[in-house]
């Protein structure tokens, strides 16, 4: 597998199938691991670090086999597609713009990811459609324990898995749950949803953009305690406060079609029109319209375009994908241009 | 939107996050985004005010608690105050009495409960478990499930007894 065959398919977890996503975008785990014996990246020398990437990849290669997954060495790539495994939710923006010996290793559906030499010398990521936090967990587990038959983890009885940062140690385990919430946000309730998730140690993020931008009311919540409580714990609170986020925002979308359906399918055909018919769009504007446009979709409004067709077009309509469909270097308006273009195209195949 | 900084340029890089109860928000161009480092780091996150947590209160244990350093990777608390990460599994032991506190303010716990490796000790494992379900009686009895309680307490003596422990009271 090479960067580029990653623009002929579209992750698995893109494909919108998973339980509750008409609220649920996705669902990762996340496990934060570092070898015993060597030093953390914070201190590691360049000769270190390098050797700690090809023991790591080396074990990786010989436990999984390079049918299963493909290890793409960051160092040598080029920005744009170090950016496009960051678009592809496979390797964090941090690992990209790092320095310095580092990869990660791909599983060939984009499901599975480990991060080689970021800030912890392994990070091991499953992404999952909606909301299917338990076989993101079982399948993820099931990888730790198999690599940790090859190669020992720092471990500490009191203390667990030792990380860099405190924030991870333990478990090492970070939940997050990326939700779309259109409705608390039209309604101007997020700030309930921010304030009681925050109460219960929940970091909320917005989401996307050019930067991580919280355009398009797309929010990630995830665990902030990952020390004191056992894995199984942390998910199954996280499995309790997650149907709460979506009851409300349900509740809110219901209220918005029972009070105010005009003002509501106003705001969705004229999505829908200006991503019909643009000549030119930033992707900031992109992703607010496709946040009415998914909203639309799942209620029924809009017919014919099937979820996953909005979440690839989300994934595709960034500047390092269109870079590489393209096959070419462009500018910010040569970007928006080529992107309203993707989209006339795709809306129009897509529908009637 | 304008770029809050530059006053100029078009704003493509939006941060809002909300920490403890807190919201910030930031709206820059990608310019100015880069240019104030939020471009590489874009969100505020509880590491970042790891140093804050960690600011204790000027004495002889602080001043002690500066003079550590790592015998095997060189760090001194002072700069794991500064950078808010650790230099090696070692230094978990040599800024124990400081890593302590800043452990319970972030998690609320200082003893992992969770898995543990295969290559772990049984006793260690045992131990764990141990602390787990403590803490699972405890809810447990809070909650009124009673049944359910007497089942932990039964594996809480069982696992007792293979380590060789009375059983408190």
């Amino acid at each position: 597998m090479k960067v580029d065959d990653l623009l002929s398919q579209a992750g698995e977890w893109l494909k919108g199938t998973g339980p509750e996503s008409d609220v649920v975008m996705s669902s990762r785990v996340r496990l934060a691991r570092n070898l015993h014996r060597f030093p953390f990246l914070t201190v590691a020398p360049v000769a270190e670090r390098t050797a700690i990437e090809s023991y790591v990849r080396e074990r990786l290669q010989e436990v999984l086999g390079s049918r299963k997954i493909h290890y793409f060495s960051m160092a040598r790539m080029n920005a744009i597609d170090r950016t496009l495994l960051v678009e592809r939710h496979l390797v964090s923006r941090e690992h990209a713009q790092g320095e310095g010996d580092r990869g990660v290793a791909v599983s060939q559906d984009e499901s599975t990811s480990i991060m080689v030499n970021e800030e912890d010398h392994l990070r091991l990521q499953v992404l999952r459609s909606g909301l299917n936090l338990e076989e993101a967990w079982e399948s993820i587990d099931r990888l730790d324990s198999l690599l940790e038959q090859h190669m020992s983890y720092a471990f500490h009885p009191r203390f667990g898995y030792l990380t860099a940062c405190p924030t991870n140690v333990g478990t090492g385990l970070r939940i997050s749950v990326m939700v779309h919430l259109p409705a608390a946000v039209f309604s101007k309730q997020m700030d309930k949803v921010l304030q009681s998730l925050a109460r219960l140690n929940y970091t909320v993020r917005g989401l996307y953009g050019e930067g991580t931008s919280p355009i398009g009311d797309f929010y990630q919540v995830s665990n902030q305690i990952t020390l004191g409580k056992a894995e199984r714990d942390i998910i199954g609170e996280l499995k309790k406060v997650i149907p709460e986020v979506l009851k409300f925002e349900r509740s809110w979308r219901h209220k918005l079609v029972e009070d105010e359906p005009r003002r509501l399918e106003d705001k969705v055909w004229r999505a829908y029109g200006i991503l019909k018919h643009a000549r030119t769009i930033t992707s900031e504007e992109t992703i607010e319209l496709f946040s009415a446009l998914r909203l639309g979709v799942n209620l029924g409004m809009i017919q014919g375009i099937p979820i996953n067709t909005l979440n690839e077009l989300f994934i595709f309509t960034q500047p390092s994908h269109l870079q590489k469909i393209e096959k070419k270097a462009l500018e910010a308006e040569e970007r928006d241009i080529v992107r309203a273009e993707y989209i006339r195209k795709k809306l129009a195949t897509s529908t009637q | 939107m304008i770029c809050e900084k530059c006053n100029k340029n078009h704003a493509t890089v939006h941060v809002t996050e909300v920490i403890n109860g807190v919201k910030k928000e930031a709206h820059l161009c990608e310019e100015c985004a880069r240019s104030t480092g939020v471009g590489i780091k874009f969100t505020f996150s509880i590491s970042d005010i790891l140093g804050n947590l960690m600011e204790s209160k000027p004495g002889k244990q602080s001043e002690r608690m500066a003079q550590l350093k790592c015998s095997e990777c060189g760090m001194t608390y002072t700069e794991f105050k500064q950078k808010a990460r650790l230099g090696c599994a070692n230094d978990y032991e040599v800024f124990r009495a400081g890593l302590v506190p800043l452990l319970e303010k972030i998690h609320q716990a200082t003893q992992h409960v969770g898995k543990t490796p295969h290559t772990a000790d049984t006793q260690i494992k045992k131990e764990n478990e141990l602390v787990r379900l403590k803490r699972e009686l405890d809810g447990l009895v809070k909650s009124e499930s009673f049944e359910k309680a007497a089942e932990v307490r039964d594996r809480i003596r069982t696992l007792e007894t293979e380590l060789n422990k009375n059983p408190e009271k």
